[in-house]
């Protein structure tokens, strides 16, 4: 490719039209003709355009003659060439120009593209969105649903508690009352076969009793029937008293160990922190259980702590931890990693939904087979 | 860019005279025109102009002979300084081997010398080349005029730069001019001769390049 800049031949300066006129007019100045061309005769003139030797002149009667006329030609060659060079120039920039203007349109069109491929998906994410929105609603709908129905397996299992009192109390009486008759009734194998399966008869009620009342206090634990407004409470007693309730429900196989700090009293909702302590707890405890065998004795650790803004509570256990797989999704609500009828996949979604009511965050850390520790931040104004 | 024909044994370098407009660009280059007398030097071509201001380019076409034969020629160009021709100073500043700033000393045109070498190091970005690395000199013009910036304040202004000490002129009066066009020439012979050998390879050194290339007319010695 030629550059405006690059030095003009013969060829570039001037046609061979124009060149054969130049010859004819300057032949007709001179007593002899003259000629020019891009071969160099004997005794010719070099003709010079910007230090260039562009042709050579020859003929003529005398040097003299073919020095004036190379002279006059490189005269007239500078006008020449200032032209070419200025329409070069110009040719060169406007193209320049042109390639500019083209590449702008191009960018133009491809974000036109672009904002024209946007709304089309528009009506897409509306419909994503609305599909969002349903599911929300639903979610609502549901949870509204369980909530009316633990109030009223709560309200069933107030109204279940006194007679359940009462026919404890009546089995063991009817209990020492069996005890009673092996000493009245003649001690034949008939007797003392029935007075036997009376008194286990008896036993099995009592254990059936005592099962009720335990689902009763769960109940009643579980739902917030009893619930107060919000008032000051202290933090360590309410997971002291969870730890209790856990140790009852487990026995003494599991090591708790708390460690309360000096804490401010907050204002909360205790029973449903109550909960959530326990729900958690529960979970240390079940996470406990599926430990592999042969590893060291099962710990759960309650610490609470003091921040610059607020109180933490640590849950830690060394469990069984939570799969990796699973983790994103334990804060949802009828999810569940326990067999059919064994958790209701609710314990996390209360407990995360109670932290946010107090204005606080939960936080879990796992490593699977190693133990998992939930932190829960509660501010304190 | 330097344009090298080894088989003609010819080397071309291109100079261009870069500046806000009505810096003195032009005059510059007249003033090299007529006081310059190297080994070689061409007609002055100074295309279109408009009211004195110029619409393409002028151009100055200079040269010499090493010992090897090689024909040197150096051509030097100016821009359009004002700003609707930033096609045209494109054009004539691609392919550069060096450039001469020419900036306008007087107060009142401090930005338009901002603006104008702000301009200068985009193009050079857009033909490919580097501001820090292309050899340059400043020439800050018209210090015969009233109201011009202090000229320890220019110098102090600059002083961290490649390019100083700065060069002051009048070139109007011829005053600065082959100056700056030969610490221009000191600037280049570095990059040229790394690049084409000149002194082992044609026996053209430091000294001779700059003294034959710039070399003033006896008339103006006299």
């Amino acid at each position: 490719m030629r550059n405006f800049e690059d030095d003009p031949t013969l060829e570039d300066l001037l046609t061979a039209d124009q060149l054969q006129r130049l010859n004819r007019m300057l032949s007709a100045l001179c007593r002899e003709p003259v000629e020019i061309g891009s071969a160099r005769e004997t005794d010719a003139v070099a003709l010079e355009f910007n230090l260039e030797t562009v042709g050579w002149l020859s003929g003529g009667s005398s040097e003299q003659e073919r020095v004036a006329a190379a002279d006059l030609v490189a005269f007239l060659m500078m006008f020449i060439a200032k032209y070419r060079l200025a329409a070069n120039l110009h040719h060169d920039t406007t193209e320049a120009s042109y390639a500019e203007l083209q590449k702008q349109n191009e960018a133009l069109r491809a974000s036109e593209a672009r904002y024209r491929a946007l709304s089309d998906q528009l009506q897409d994410k509306v419909d994503e969105q609305v599909a969002v929105i349903k599911q929300a609603q639903m979610d609502l709908y549901e949870s509204a649903r369980l909530r009316s129905v633990g109030q009223l397996a709560a309200g069933v299992a107030h109204e279940i508690n006194n007679p359940i009192g009462f026919i404890s109390s009546n089995l063991k009486v009817a209990g020492d009352y069996v005890n009673d008759l092996r000493e009245l009734v003649p001690d034949t194998d008939q007797n003392r076969e029935l007075l036997n399966d009376f008194s286990d008869l008896i036993g099995e009620s009592s254990d059936g009793t005592r099962r009720i009342a335990s689902i009763v206090s769960d109940l009643k634990t579980f739902s917030s029937i009893d619930q107060a407004d919000y008032t000051l409470c202290d933090v360590n007693e309410l997971l002291s008293s969870a730890v209790h309730l856990l140790q009852t429900e487990y026995g003494h196989d599991v090591d708790i160990l708390e460690k309360p700090g000096e804490l401010p009293k907050i204002s909360g909702h205790p029973s449903r922190l109550s909960q959530t302590f326990y729900n958690l707890l529960d979970n240390a405890a079940q996470a406990l259980k599926l430990r592999e065998s042969g590893t060291e004795r099962g710990r759960i650790l309650a610490k609470t702590t003091v921040t610059s803004d607020g109180i933490q509570v640590v849950i830690q256990d060394n469990g069984c931890g939570i799969a990796e797989d699973i983790r994103e999704r334990v804060f949802d609500a009828f999810f569940t990693s326990r067999p059919v009828g064994a958790g209701t996949g609710l314990g996390l979604t209360v407990a995360q939904d109670t932290i946010r009511a107090h204005r606080g965050s939960i936080q879990i850390d796992s490593r699977e087979g190693t133990g998992t520790r939930v932190t829960l931040f509660l501010p304190v104004s | 860019m330097a344009d090298h024909s080894p088989e003609d044994n010819r080397l071309a370098l291109k100079v261009v005279f870069y500046g806000p407009a009505l810096s003195g660009k032009t005059t510059n280059l007249m003033q090299l025109h007529s006081l310059l007398n190297p080994q070689r030097k061409g007609e002055l071509m100074v295309l279109e102009t408009r009211d004195d201001r110029t619409l393409f380019f002028d151009m100055l076409p200079i040269g010499l002979k090493g010992d090897s034969g090689l024909d040197l020629r150096l051509k030097l160009y100016t821009v359009p300084g004002q700003v609707q021709h930033d096609s045209t100073r494109k054009a004539v500043l691609s392919r550069a081997d060096a450039v001469v700033f020419v900036a306008d000393s007087q107060t009142s045109q401090q930005d338009n010398n901002a603006t104008a070498f702000g301009n200068l190091e985009e193009n050079l970005e857009k033909v490919g080349l580097d501001i820090d690395t292309l050899p340059m000199a400043v020439q800050f013009n018209k210090r015969d005029l009233p109201g011009v910036v202090d000229e320890a304040e220019l110098q102090q202004r600059w002083a961290n730069t490649p390019w100083s000490p700065l060069q002051m002129a009048a070139a109007l009066h011829g005053k600065g001019v082959i100056e700056t066009f030969r610490v221009l020439l000191d600037r280049l012979y570095t990059e040229v001769d790394r690049e084409f050998a000149l002194e082992t390879g044609h026996g053209i050194d430091r000294d001779t390049f700059i003294r034959q290339l710039s070399a003033a007319s006896e008339e103006i010695r006299a």
